[in-house]
């Protein structure tokens, strides 16, 4: 299969230019080639991304390119087969198991398609879920999970079951499972897939006010109207960076700085360097 | 921490699947079930025994034909057969003239199998008959309720007299005194001179269900071929051991055995009796536990396929929890924990099933049934340790699986 000559992204472009801004996620020449019998499969050919803090990157491609791929390595659930990934200025592609499970639970939140909540648990308790494994104590915990509920406007379902929520309410208990930790970035894979219209306008509208409290946020997607609502698209084809450019949104937002570094809202989240 | 999670977790999933942990658990139920029972029964056996052989008289031996040793096996039963010949009447005075230690050397023969006794319209069969020496009654566990036992003179007169059996008394005197009226053995009339005390059972069999005549009335009824059992009392608990002792070479000196020479009788006590029940209950104990072991097993592999199913059920979640930062470990724990705590709710069962039993088997039986502490504990840590080695190849399948893979799983 011929490989597209490409060019790398000009990272001047993104609203990460600004100065001052430092830089949560970088790769660098990142391959993955996976063993399928005797033939090798390269899913990523030298992926070199840079995201700053409080971005809010969209990453764009058919099924197949390697986007997936992607999405795994950054989010720590996988390691690069060649390369090299930064997350908070901390060389993550040569962790083993227990330290990247560890960078997942701090650093990583997680939106998936198909909610993945348990199903047998509270909403609370799912919420609460990743400062179990944090080790944080019980009565903690459950300040916080009611917290990230109120934040997502879901306290009065915090002892429902998943089967007793409706797809979207499923999804917001998800994001705010996800942003339990104060993690680095907020990492959302197609978040909206499982919904109807109107309720993914809404999460989508939920991922704009998260973006105002100064979070980090990747999306990755296959649909143009969701990945409109980022500020930068990052387009994958074959395995390798085929376009890098600002949305619409991108270029009306560049005027501006969202509310938390006007000094207006909550404090930065995320947390500078390792 | 994550202790308390797992904890939850595990009790939660085997409530909500009730029938099946139910019937994974049949097989530690059962094995602790059968394990807690037998310790408690063969306890209360052994407690029971004790005390009946305690009331059998602990002070005094018996001198007979054959040693316990020599009946608990065919081969030395048939050596034992060749090699020891019946205690002779003579042999009995001798004892009785030179066991110089002991307080009282009396001698018995009994029968019991296809003897009729009758008295009026009413009759017996298979009655304890024994020809007895006048100081049997110092030996005796018995006391005289009525009129007298045999006497010196009886025996030397060889006089058609009895003394009965409290059984005796209710079965063929009803309603009347039995002192002084007829009582007919195997077609021979004697006259009842005295009744025992009430002596209850042992193991359901009737104590109370004997005659005594003299010893010379009862070789001229049934031959001399009989051997006889001479009864050795000791003063006291601490003289036993030398009384059995003199006893023992006055026997091998009235044999003339050789040094090196085998015993050609046997000396009974009570400790030999104890010795030889716990010899069978120990292999019947044996051979119980062996069971539950094998039950056990079986348990143990059921709740590992249980714990495999359960793996493959919950892939998806295990790959939740490792994306939401969950280690290698963690997810150990997680199904470790589930399969203890479900083996260990098994062992309880079992344990509960086994004071049941102990209950009614107490209401029903003589015996006196307990649960001994000690046994529920090692059936608590026996169970708890299965549900933990039978669930570690399933729990680490579980940590081994690759989250990204397992996130694309059904459940």
């Amino acid at each position: 299969m011929a490989t597209t000559p490409l060019v790398a992204a000009p990272v001047s472009d993104s609203l990460a230019a600004a100065p001052g801004k430092d830089v949560v996620i970088q790769t660098r020449d990142l391959w993955k080639i996976y063993q399928m019998g005797t033939e090798q499969v390269a899913a990523l050919r030298g992926v070199s991304i840079e995201i700053h803090r409080n971005e809010y990157v969209a990453i764009m491609g058919p099924s197949g390119s390697g986007k997936s791929t992607l999405m795994n390595l950054i989010g720590c659930l996988d390691s690069p087969t060649k390369g090299q990934y930064w997350l908070n200025h901390q060389l993550v592609s040569e962790l083993d198991d227990d330290a990247l499970a560890h960078i997942r639970n701090h650093e990583i939140g997680f939106v998936f398609q198909t909610f993945n909540l348990l199903a047998r648990a509270t909403a609370l308790h799912n919420v609460e879920l990743p400062l179990v494994y944090a080790g944080v104590a019980a009565a903690q915990r459950a300040d916080r999970a009611l917290e990230a509920l109120r934040k997502v406007d879901l306290v009065d379902r915090k002892l429902h079951r998943p089967n007793e929520l409706s797809g979207g309410q499923r999804q917001r208990v998800a994001i705010a499972r996800a942003l339990i930790n104060n993690p680095s970035i907020l990492l959302a894979d197609e978040p909206t897939g499982n919904l109807d219209s109107t309720t993914s306008n809404d999460i989508m509208a939920l991922m704009d006010k998260l973006w105002d409290l100064g979070n980090t946020i990747v999306l990755v997607t296959h649909e143009p109207d969701i990945s409109e609502f980022a500020h930068r698209v990052i387009y994958i084809r074959d395995g390798q960076v085929a376009r890098d450019e600002v949305t619409k949104r991108g270029r009306e937002r560049s005027g501006q700085t969202p509310l938390s570094a006007r000094g207006q809202a909550e404090p930065t989240r995320g947390r500078p360097g390792a | 921490m994550h202790l308390k999670e797992s904890l939850l977790v595990a009790l939660d999933t085997l409530w909500s699947h009730k029938l099946r942990s139910f019937l994974t658990l049949l097989g530690i139920i059962v094995s602790i079930w059968t394990l807690v029972a037998v310790v408690s029964l063969v306890q209360g056996v052994n407690q029971y025994v004790g005390d009946k052989i305690a009331g059998l008289g602990s002070n005094s031996v018996n001198v007979s034909q054959f040693s316990l040793d020599d009946v608990t096996d065919q081969k030395r039963f048939r050596e034992a057969q060749k090699r020891n010949k019946p205690i002779t009447l003579s042999e009995y005075q001798y004892l009785r003239a030179h066991a110089t230690l002991a307080q009282a050397v009396a001698a018995e023969v009994q029968r019991q199998t296809g003897t009729t006794l009758k008295a009026g319209n009413h009759s017996m069969t298979d009655v304890v008959v024994a020809g007895d020496t006048a100081n049997s009654v110092a030996l005796a566990q018995f006391t005289i309720v009525a009129g007298r036992f045999l006497s010196e003179t009886d025996e030397s007169h060889d006089a058609p007299v009895a003394f009965i059996g409290a059984d005796l008394a209710t079965k063929l005197y009803p309603g009347t005194n039995p002192i002084g009226q007829q009582l007919n053995i195997d077609g021979h009339n004697f006259l009842v001179i005295g009744q025992a005390s009430v002596m209850g059972n042992v193991f359901g069999q009737s104590q109370d269900s004997f005659v005594e005549i003299p010893i010379g009335v009862y070789r001229g009824m049934y031959g001399t071929r009989d051997s006889i059992g001479v009864n050795v009392k000791a003063p006291s608990a601490l003289l036993l051991p030398a009384v059995t002792d003199q006893v023992r070479v006055l026997m091998r000196n009235v044999r003339h055995l050789h040094y090196a020479d085998k015993d050609t009788f046997g000396i009974i006590g009570a400790d030999s009796l104890m010795n030889l029940w716990h010899q069978l209950t120990g292999v019947i104990a044996g051979v119980m536990v062996g069971v539950s072991f094998v039950f056990l097993v079986v348990g143990g592999i059921v709740i590992m396929n249980i714990m495999l199913a359960a793996v493959t059920e919950r892939t998806r979640e295990v790959g939740i929890r490792k994306a939401l930062g969950a280690r290698r470990k963690d997810i150990l724990s997680q199904f470790l924990v589930e399969s203890a705590v479900l083996s260990t709710v098994g062992g309880a069962m079992g344990i509960g099933l086994a004071y049941g039993f102990t209950l009614v088997a107490g209401a029903v039986t003589p015996l006196p049934f307990s649960l001994p502490w000690l046994a529920v504990l090692a059936a608590f840590v026996i169970s708890t340790s299965v549900g933990l080695f039978f669930g570690i190849y399933p729990a680490q399948k579980a940590a081994k699986l690759d989250p990204i893979t397992a996130l694309r799983a059904e459940t």
